[in-house]
């Protein structure tokens, strides 16, 4: 990941996968800070607080309570302030309806959760492989 | 040569050129009035031209008879009515013209009207039947003229064929009002301002009303609010405008029995005119069964939606709320093999090992289930799929080990079909003849002939080959022969191969020899794209 990128943003509800995302980050020596929230409106009002810092890549779960990956995406894509940060998707959704919406609200990856966690690392490794070549907008 | 003799008894002689059919002996008594001619201009004009001639051409048949009932003249109409010659008139009874039956009855008539003779014109209201020779009867109308000195002149019309359209009509009006009164639905007639003119017996059933209770009344009787508030208006607004609303249309409307119930009807309603009147015929049909089954029906339909939409959720729901604690259970599994290593024995490892294989075996379950689950619910657009080309790219994808062969025999047809489907087939039928090879040289070959009206394709392996006792249980979801420790298997492809073959109107079954290998068959209909396309 890009060193000038401040902070990655997790939004995910289950507390192993999100165990799961720490651990492999720390295994790939990822040493952005993560920051962690446990459904899409608490993501939406993180991130409309101006005191927070604004993350370079939300890895964003779509089933969760409250609000869903969908959902967020639906506000989130709409709000010029954050339209721009990339978005990854980290699912367990195989469903071809995710997948299409998704990226029709502009999504710059979709990852389905390997079931094993020497296939997450490795997952983690290409997402962070990935993010370290391309530019970020500002 | 005829004798005429009048009032005066003088007789006069007659020549004639046509003959007298009753005998010439008895003559002709003369009255003076008869047929307009004065008793001297009778006399005449018979001398000119014998007046036969005029009976003659008539159409009903003529006689006159003397007090004594017997016969003195007739005319030619007579002869072919009552089938008699002219020589076989003289001396014939009226009595004799009658069916015996009224002979009796007759004779006393007869004596009545001696005494009080008066014109009798046709068609006076009493049946009467005249007597053929043959003995046949026929019915007829019967004149009766007085003349002088107790003759009478009797014209006789026969009216078989006005009887026998009177019967005809008669038939037929009861038979219509048979059908009306024997009908299933009720039928209704009214008048032009509602009031009710018929109800026939079915609507007696349905509505619980008799006929004497609503005739004459508004039908609007029979209907519930807002209905029978609106019918006299409705009536009007057709009257004054001739708009139809249900007149010669019929709907399904509402309607009410005498003890306030309602119930569902499919009435149609028609206009007649009948004798300068305007009537209106309703047609009711009671359709409460009608709408119960169509309720049930709706029932299930909800139902069978609502089932089929949670098994989409539920299929959804198994993707996402069921891996994610087993990705969880794998990932710590994992974790305490990495971290506390030191801490476990040789039996602790060996647990956790079978944990996270028994992990990856639920995730496959999982994922055949979604599968399965797919085929038919999410329809992919067709394509033309070059088979070929096809089994190249599955060949490809499964990278059989080396010591397995796979031949594709001669050129495989190009179907309209989904490519992912097929390809399912195909993949899962070799995958499975490669999983399962024993052989050292392994050998699989694809084929396909053409079979009339379908493809038919083969998969043929030199595997360990398959117990007819399995044939049929292979083919069921979950179901594998192998211990799943030995080989890894879902038990889903096979399940998942039918399911979408026979989605195509196809076939699928085996042929197996055990130790020496076995060979797939599926068909498919060559047409299978449109009627897929169409559904």
């Amino acid at each position: 990941m890009k060193t000038t990128c401040k902070s990655i943003m997790l939004v995910e509800d289950d507390q192993v996968d999100t165990m799961t995302v720490r651990r492999a980050l720390k295994e790939l020596h990822v040493t952005n800070p993560l920051q962690h929230l446990e459904n899409g409106e608490e993501a939406l009002s993180y991130l409309r607080n101006p005191a927070n810092p604004q993350p370079c890549l939300i890895l964003l779960d779509l089933n969760m309570p409250i609000m869903g990956g969908i959902e967020f995406l639906q506000i989130a894509k709409k709000d010029e302030a954050l339209k721009g940060i990339p978005v990854v998707v980290l699912t367990t959704s195989e469903e071809q309806e995710d997948k299409v919406e998704s990226f029709q609200l502009g999504v710059a990856g979709y990852m389905r959760k390997p079931v094993d966690y020497p296939n997450f690392v490795e997952m983690i490794r290409t997402i962070d492989a990935y993010w370290t070549i391309s530019e970020l907008p500002q | 040569m005829l004798l005429i003799y009048g009032k005066s008894g003088i007789y006069k002689r007659i020549r004639s050129p046509l003959s007298w059919r009753i005998g010439a002996s008895r003559g002709f008594k003369n009255n003076d009035g008869l047929l307009g001619y004065r008793g001297k201009d009778l006399v005449k004009g018979l001398a000119e031209k014998d007046p036969r001639w005029l009976f003659d051409s008539a159409a009903d048949a003529m006689f006159i008879a003397g007090p004594d009932g017997r016969l003195l003249f007739a005319n030619r109409a007579f002869e072919t009515l009552f089938g008699y010659a002219t020589e076989e008139l003289s001396g014939l009874s009226v009595e004799s013209l009658i069916p015996p039956r009224f002979r009796q009855t007759h004779l006393t008539q007869r004596a009545q009207y001696a005494e009080h003779p008066a014109s009798r014109v046709m068609g006076a209201g009493i049946e009467l039947y005249g007597l053929r020779k043959d003995g046949s009867e026929f019915a007829a109308d019967v004149s009766l003229s007085p003349l002088e000195d107790g003759l009478v002149l009797t014209a006789v019309h026969d009216i078989t064929r006005r009887k026998r359209a009177e019967e005809a009509l008669a038939e037929q009006s009861a038979r219509l009002r048979a059908i009306v009164d024997t009908a299933v639905d009720a039928i209704i007639t009214i008048d032009e301002r509602g009031m009710i003119d018929s109800f026939n017996p079915a609507a007696e059933r349905l509505f619980g009303y008799t006929p004497a209770e609503v005739q004459g009344k508004n039908v609007s009787l029979l209907m519930p609010a807002p209905y029978h508030e609106e019918h006299d208006g409705y009536l009007q607004h057709y009257r004054d405008t001739g708009e139809k609303r249900i007149i010669g249309i019929g709907r399904e409307v509402v309607a009410q029995r005498k003890d306030g119930t309602t119930f569902p009807i499919e009435l149609a309603v028609s206009e007649m005119r009948v004798g300068g009147r305007r009537l209106f015929t309703g047609l009711v049909h009671d359709i409460t069964q009608r709408k119960q089954a169509e309720a049930r029906q709706e029932k299930l339909i909800r139902e069978l939606e609502g089932a089929n939409e949670e098994l989409k959720n539920f299929a959804y729901v198994v993707s996402h709320d069921l891996k994610a604690p087993l990705r969880a259970i794998g990932s710590l599994a994992d974790w305490l093999v990495a971290d506390q290593a030191a801490k476990l024995d040789d039996e602790g490892r060996e647990y956790l090992r079978l944990i996270t294989q028994r992990v990856r075996r639920l995730d496959g379950l999982i994922d055949g289930i979604l599968q399965y689950s797919r085929v038919g619910r999410i329809r992919e657009t067709l394509a033309e799929v070059d088979l070929n080309q096809l089994l190249r790219e599955v060949i490809d994808l499964l990278a059989p080990p080396a010591h397995i062969a796979i031949t594709v025999a001669g050129a495989l047809p190009t179907i309209k079909t989904e490519k992912t489907r097929i390809q399912q087939v195909f993949q899962n039928l070799l995958s499975n003849a490669i999983k399962y090879l024993d052989k050292p040289q392994g050998e699989i070959r694809v084929d396909c002939t053409d079979a009339g009206e379908d493809w038919e394709f083969s998969v043929r392996d030199n595997g360990p080959g398959i117990e007819v006792r399995h044939h049929k249980r292979i083919f069921q979801l979950f179901q594998t022969l192998a211990p799943r420790d030995k080989v890894e298997s879902t038990g889903v492809g096979l399940a998942l191969v039918k399911k979408i073959v026979e989605m195509y109107g196809g076939r699928i079954w085996l042929e197996s020899k055990p130790g020496e290998g076995s060979t797939f068959f599926f068909t498919l209909p060559k047409g299978v794209a449109i009627t897929i396309g169409e559904s």
